[in-house]
């Protein structure tokens, strides 16, 4: 096995993910942390919650993109190691949704970054979160093929 | 004589004190009163009203364009009755004298009034942007009426003032500090907020939030949606305490149209706004185990958590965002076999609250991190007018369920939990508490509710007229203050979530702590601050000057 198949190995079978709320309302931010414990468990994945942008694979965004977390989130996008996955979690992070016309909010996640998958939800189940996760480990398993 | 009443007391003592500086003075309704007074004369009617009522507390202060002048009103709870004290001035030249030096709790709300609607207060110790991005144009306030989306341009990014911040003390020590910013994206809260925390080796100094990044300006985006639809923005204000902020909301409303709302759907908002205490609390105590290093403890509350929000699934139909209180009722009604269920779950998580209440008072990991630490005395707690499970771990009565009821809360049997610790260990067992007062309250509710229907019909125009209502969020008081113009469309929507009240004592708190206990200190507080910026933020001190000295420090360094 070379070198680079083993990292492609391990990428699929134990994404490594950040949260970054950039203006979001709490609800998913919640929901993401309930995916760590008992009932839904994502650890059994592979699926580890990391604490700095420089260890992570996957990028789960939540909430809206307010014009001062605009420039941070950016950063913290910048500083993942590629290649790198973007998942925007709840409605707000894919379109903006009920802020979109509020004078500080610039709309969804992907305005300001790339995002690979959407999740819709007001807030997601913890269970369509996890789906939007194995969707994403499907994308990545088909491109690297 | 018939005996005055709370409300005419306070009208009188203000009355009395400025006699023909007062221009108006009315009681809406019991427990509220509003007094209109002359700009030159505010000051003086305040603390007129402070030192009446010593334990009175600054709610917040609300700014409203009226087109030619702008309309401040500072609104206090004094014990018994909530006093709003108004005044206007001219919209050309908003200036009126501060009143921080009275009262420190002001100062963040002073703050939020001239970022957003430019009143000057004169004297203020620091008028710095407190909500909107650093980059935002001088001279445009988006709450004021005639205020253009144009004036802020494609305004795409912004960059708060990264090092600056932190440069503004003089004093001669602070060379010896070290800076350490810490935020917005960081592994202890799930927010963006950023924090300078000024160091002394292992010891804080002094800290300065930041606020902002969550400000996303709700309250201008609900002057352009109908009272109904409202509803939906006002629920996405806050995630976790959803149903305050709705229930809050609807009641304000429902005051402003003189609708009657059905004994049924006051005890079927109750118990949705419990079953959201139950969640928020066990939440919180979970964050806090994993803060002070005990994941177990997090994993387990978490689990048991789980079980609220399946009741509260079952019951409203999602397991976050309630949805449920509307205006004039609420959406759906319980069944008593969904009684019976509730009341089978919550007894399960009763059970598990022994075991708990346990290990918080006995684990010597929880008492190492949150005995003795982030101590916020009672006569501090009152000075900066904190609220919630906060100011009631420092012995303060604040329990807006017991001193100003709404809802159903006048005949549930409940008592207030009060800790006098101060410490973050007192403030953790007050909500712990809570989780059972909630649990007997949510019992004899869904035993003794009412029949009949749950929901009236209501109509789309509302007066012009204004209303305030305070709910107990899980958090502390939370206020709503709405006014409606005669139109479907309301006139002005002002929010105060409670931890814009409580995080000016988190400096208090944190000064002297060592930097492993910020994140225990920090949760303690349970910071919420999605509900804080959809209006703002802070850093100022209570007016008092002080320099740490060796002696200080060692003083408060525990060995």
């Amino acid at each position: 096995m070379s070198p680079f198949s083993l990292s492609k190995w391990a990428r699929l079978k134990s994404p490594w993910i950040l949260h970054f709320n950039s203006g979001a309302c709490n609800a998913c931010d919640i929901e993401v942390v309930a995916l760590l414990t008992p009932r839904y468990d994502v650890e059994r994945f592979g699926v580890l919650l990391k604490a700095t942008p420089r260890h992570a694979d996957v990028l789960i965004a939540t909430g809206p993109v307010t014009r001062q977390a605009a420039l941070r989130l950016k950063r913290i996008y910048e500083q993942m190691p590629e290649p790198k996955f973007v998942i925007a979690v709840g409605t707000c992070a894919s379109s903006g949704a009920p802020f979109k016309q509020c004078y500080n909010v610039l709309g969804g996640v992907d305005k300001v970054i790339p995002v690979d998958v959407y999740v819709p939800g007001c807030p997601p189940k913890p269970e369509a979160i996890l789906y939007g996760v194995t969707k994403l480990l499907e994308k990545i398993k088909e491109a690297a093929e | 004589m018939k005996a005055m009443t709370p409300e005419e007391e306070a009208a009188n003592i203000v009355k009395g004190a400025l006699g023909e500086y007062v221009l108006e003075s009315k009681i809406p309704k019991p427990r509220r009163v509003y007094i209109h007074v002359k700009p030159e004369a505010n000051k003086k009617a305040v603390s007129t009203l402070l030192q009446s009522f010593p334990c009175a507390i600054i709610s917040t202060i609300t700014g409203i364009d009226l087109g030619e002048t702008i309309e401040i009103n500072y609104h206090f709870w004094c014990g018994k009755a909530e006093v709003t004290i108004r005044t206007n001035v001219p919209k050309s030249k908003p200036k009126i004298e501060t009143i921080t030096d009275i009262i420190p709790g002001a100062l963040l709300y002073e703050r939020e009034v001239h970022d957003l609607l430019g009143v000057k207060f004169i004297n203020h110790p620091n008028l710095a942007r407190l909500l909107l991005p650093e980059s935002w144009p001088e001279n445009s306030y988006p709450l004021r009426k005639d205020w253009n989306p144009k004036h802020v341009g494609n305004l795409a990014y912004s960059l708060e003032k990264t090092i600056t911040l932190g440069e503004t003390r003089t004093e001669k020590n602070a060379g010896l500090l070290v800076n350490v910013i810490v935020g917005p994206q960081h592994p202890a809260l799930h927010e963006p907020e950023r924090f300078l925390f000024k160091l002394d080796g292992e010891i804080v100094v002094d800290v300065e939030p930041r606020l902002g990044y969550a400000h996303r300006g709700i309250e201008k985006g609900a002057e352009r949606l109908m009272f109904f639809q409202d509803v939906h923005l006002i629920e996405r204000v806050c995630g976790i305490c959803n149903v305050a902020h709705t229930t809050c909301f609807c009641q304000a409303v429902e005051t402003l149209g003189k609708i009657e709302v059905p004994p049924r759907a006051q005890y079927l908002r109750m118990i949705v706004h419990e079953l959201n205490r139950i969640h928020s609390h066990l939440l919180l105590l979970g964050i806090v185990g994993l803060e002070i290093g005990f994941e177990s403890l997090f994993q387990y509350l978490w689990r048991d958590r789980e079980i609220v929000l399946d009741l509260t699934e079952k019951l409203t139909g999602n397991r976050v965002m309630a949805e449920y209180s509307t205006i004039g009722g609420v959406r759906r009604d319980l069944t008593p076999v969904l009684g019976d269920e509730i009341k089978r779950g919550l007894r399960k998580i009763k059970d598990r609250l022994s075991f708990y209440r346990e290990i918080f008072q006995s684990d010597p990991t929880v008492e190492l991190r949150t005995k003795g630490i982030g101590m916020l005395s009672e006569e501090k707690a009152l000075k900066l007018c904190v609220v919630g499970p906060v100011a009631r771990g420092s012995g303060v009565k604040s329990d807006v369920r017991k001193h100003d009821p709404y809802a159903a809360y006048e005949d549930a049997p409940f008592r207030e939990v009060l800790y006098k610790d101060g410490d973050s260990w007192a403030r953790l067992m007050v909500r712990l508490d809570e989780v059972g007062e909630s649990i007997d309250i949510i019992t004899w509710a869904v035993d003794n509710i009412p029949g009949g229907p749950f929901r009236t019909r209501v109509p789309r125009r509302m007066p012009k007229r204004e209303a305030l209502s305070r709910v107990e969020a899980p958090r502390g008081e939370l206020i709503h203050f709405v006014r409606g113009n005669g139109t479907a469309y309301p006139e002005r929507v002002k929010i105060r979530s409670p931890t814009l009240a409580n995080i000016i004592s988190f400096r208090e708190m944190i000064r002297g702590c060592y930097v492993a206990d910020i994140p225990a200190v920090l949760a303690s507080l349970d910071p919420c601050f999605s509900c804080t910026d959809r209006m703002v933020f802070l850093d100022e001190k209570s007016g008092r000057k002080w320099v740490w000295t060796l002696n200080d420090l060692k003083a408060r360094r525990r060995i």
